[in-house]
């Protein structure tokens, strides 16, 4: 992840981690532990810096903890889906797990080539055509040139964009850009999957393809992690879940029982709020 | 992610081509822009100065271009270098991109224009009956320890300015007093002794120098080749460090 600690990781990644029962473990979060500096007035000037500390009131800017002491496993195959209501630190989850953000403690372990299908389209360049937005986003998902011209073909034809491969992305309508950027990311053979919500892009034809796509990806063996509203997509989909509120697991265990105490706790919320309304 | 160095090398393609294609996307002459720039630069100052010192300085406007085209590679690379993380924040912010990578191929692209423009150099040589000495193929020395200092500069300047936004307008009156601190356009005779020291301090003018020499077929002084070799390192090392420090903290105050 920086310049120095490359050689590091690449030995992990050698040495295949197992766990004291010989499962093979696909992402290992261990103490895990995020912060967020929140300040009002933020200093993002030297001058600014200069004379409050001269004027000493510079405002101490406060933390919050979006991740408190998270631990858990992901064994390698398994799909695994990730509860809580909003702001329960899911997407920060993801984006640690993903190396977007570095944690502020902890450890998160990652086993195997990994394809977060987080942003698709957060690499596209507005004024490239969409087939030199294919090897850019490819460049950045670490695909290599050889790679992208072999599977080319089968990217536009995934995307169903035809002739308006060669138009900017500028022109394309939001259901293109996110067809092309599905297309894109599916592309890779990861062993771990990460999922936000992505499940339903484009048209209802295109939803359908694409669910498929995941499907046949998962089928392959692929390790899933999975964030969702949709109590029923994950029902359907995981096999293990993982409920997190506040930063913090509040239930680990199999789908059902899992997504069952989610939603009646859900529903119990509701009716707590109504009851105090009365 | 981006284990192996080919797939870094394809991204920084990538990332080099894109801001090629970028910055004159608005052009009508597009690419050319590149050879115009300092051949108008250097036609402006030949007539403004050359009536000065062109007694002093053989060919002036050799002199000037071998000095202006380095200048301007040290100077666009890392400012290149210092914005390159917060100008794709967007994609930082939502994908993993080692953010080094921004900020190689900010100096990898302004070392590319620097080469393009180098046939300016070559063509008003030949326009002007400049000789071509062998020693040109030296020139290669300090061009590459320049472009390590740029980087390793460029790092520094990167990581201070996410935190503080105002970095870059005090680095443009940096390059602006080393412009002139670099005798790009005057003899360094006219200097006066005590003060030529202090000049000779500057990387930036020990890079000009050696480069002028090779150009103009002397050996370059080897002393000043090491000083150079050792600052770009040195300041290398730091910005290694700085940025392997900061990194893990930057996307957080993106």
């Amino acid at each position: 992840m920086s310049l120095l600690k490359q050689k590091d990781e690449s030995l992990i990644k050698n040495n295949k981690m197992i766990d004291e029962n010989g499962r093979e473990i696909a992402i290992s979060v261990e103490n895990l532990v995020m912060e967020f500096k929140v300040s009002k007035d933020r200093i993002d000037t030297l001058k600014e810096y200069v004379i409050r500390t001269i004027k000493r009131n510079k405002t101490a800017s406060k933390t919050v903890r979006i991740l408190d002491d998270l631990t858990f496993k992901v064994y390698k195959g398994e799909r695994v889906g990730v509860l809580g209501f909003n702001g329960a630190g899911k997407s920060t989850l993801l984006k640690i797990i993903s190396g977007i953000y570095e944690p502020t403690d902890g450890d998160v372990k990652i086993n195997g080539k990994i394809a977060p299908l987080l942003a698709l389209s957060a690499g596209f360049d507005k004024n490239y055509t969409g087939r030199n937005n294919i090897y850019l986003n490819g460049a950045f998902l670490s695909m290599t040139e050889d790679y992208i011209n072999e599977h080319f073909d089968e990217i536009v034809e995934f995307s169903e964009l035809g002739e308006f491969i060669n138009y900017p992305v500028k022109n394309y309508s939001s259901g293109m850009n996110s067809k092309l950027g599905f297309s894109i990311a599916t592309l890779i053979k990861p062993d771990i999957l990460i999922i936000d919500e992505i499940l339903s892009v484009g048209d209802i034809k295109f939803r359908k393809k694409s669910s498929e796509k995941i499907q046949s990806m998962m089928q392959e063996g692929v390790t899933v992690l999975l964030v969702s509203h949709s109590i029923a997509q994950i029902r359907k989909i995981c096999d293990r879940c993982i409920w997190i509120e506040n930063g913090k697991l509040v239930m680990e265990g199999p789908t059902e029982e899992v997504c069952d105490a989610y939603v009646e706790n859900a529903e119990s919320g509701k009716k707590k709020k109504k009851g105090k309304k009365k | 992610m981006f284990d192996t160095i080919e797939e870094k090398k394809f991204l920084l393609k990538q990332l080099v081509k894109k801001n090629l294609t970028s910055k004159y996307k608005d052009s009508s002459l597009g690419i050319l822009w590149s050879f115009f720039n300092p051949l108008l630069t250097m036609i402006v100052f030949t007539v403004i100065f050359s009536m000065l010192f062109g007694r002093n300085i053989e060919n002036y406007p050799v002199y000037f271009l071998s000095g202006r085209l380095l200048y301007d590679f040290f100077s666009s690379g890392s400012k290149g270098a210092m914005n390159s993380i917060k100008r794709n924040s967007g994609i930082l912010k939502k994908i993993y991109v080692p953010k080094y990578m921004f900020a190689i191929s900010a100096v990898c692209y302004e070392f590319v224009n620097f080469l393009i423009s180098f046939v300016i150099l070559f063509g008003v040589m030949i326009v002007t009956g400049a000789p071509f000495h062998w020693t040109l193929i030296l020139s290669i020395i300090p061009m590459g320890l320049l472009f390590i200092l740029v980087f390793g500069l460029g790092l520094i300047l990167a990581i201070c300015n996410t935190y503080f936004s105002d970095i870059g307008y005090l680095y443009n009156i940096f390059t602006l007093v080393l412009m002139y601190a670099s005798a790009l356009f005057y003899p360094m005779e006219i200097v006066p002794a005590r003060i030529q020291m202090i000049f000779t301090l500057n990387p930036v003018y020990t890079a000009i120098y050696s480069f002028r020499e090779c150009v103009y077929g002397v050996l370059p002084d080897p002393f000043s080749i090491l000083y150079l070799g050792v600052f770009a390192f040195m300041v290398l090392i730091i910005g290694i460090i700085l940025f392997d420090i900061y990194e893990k903290k930057l996307s957080l105050e993106l």
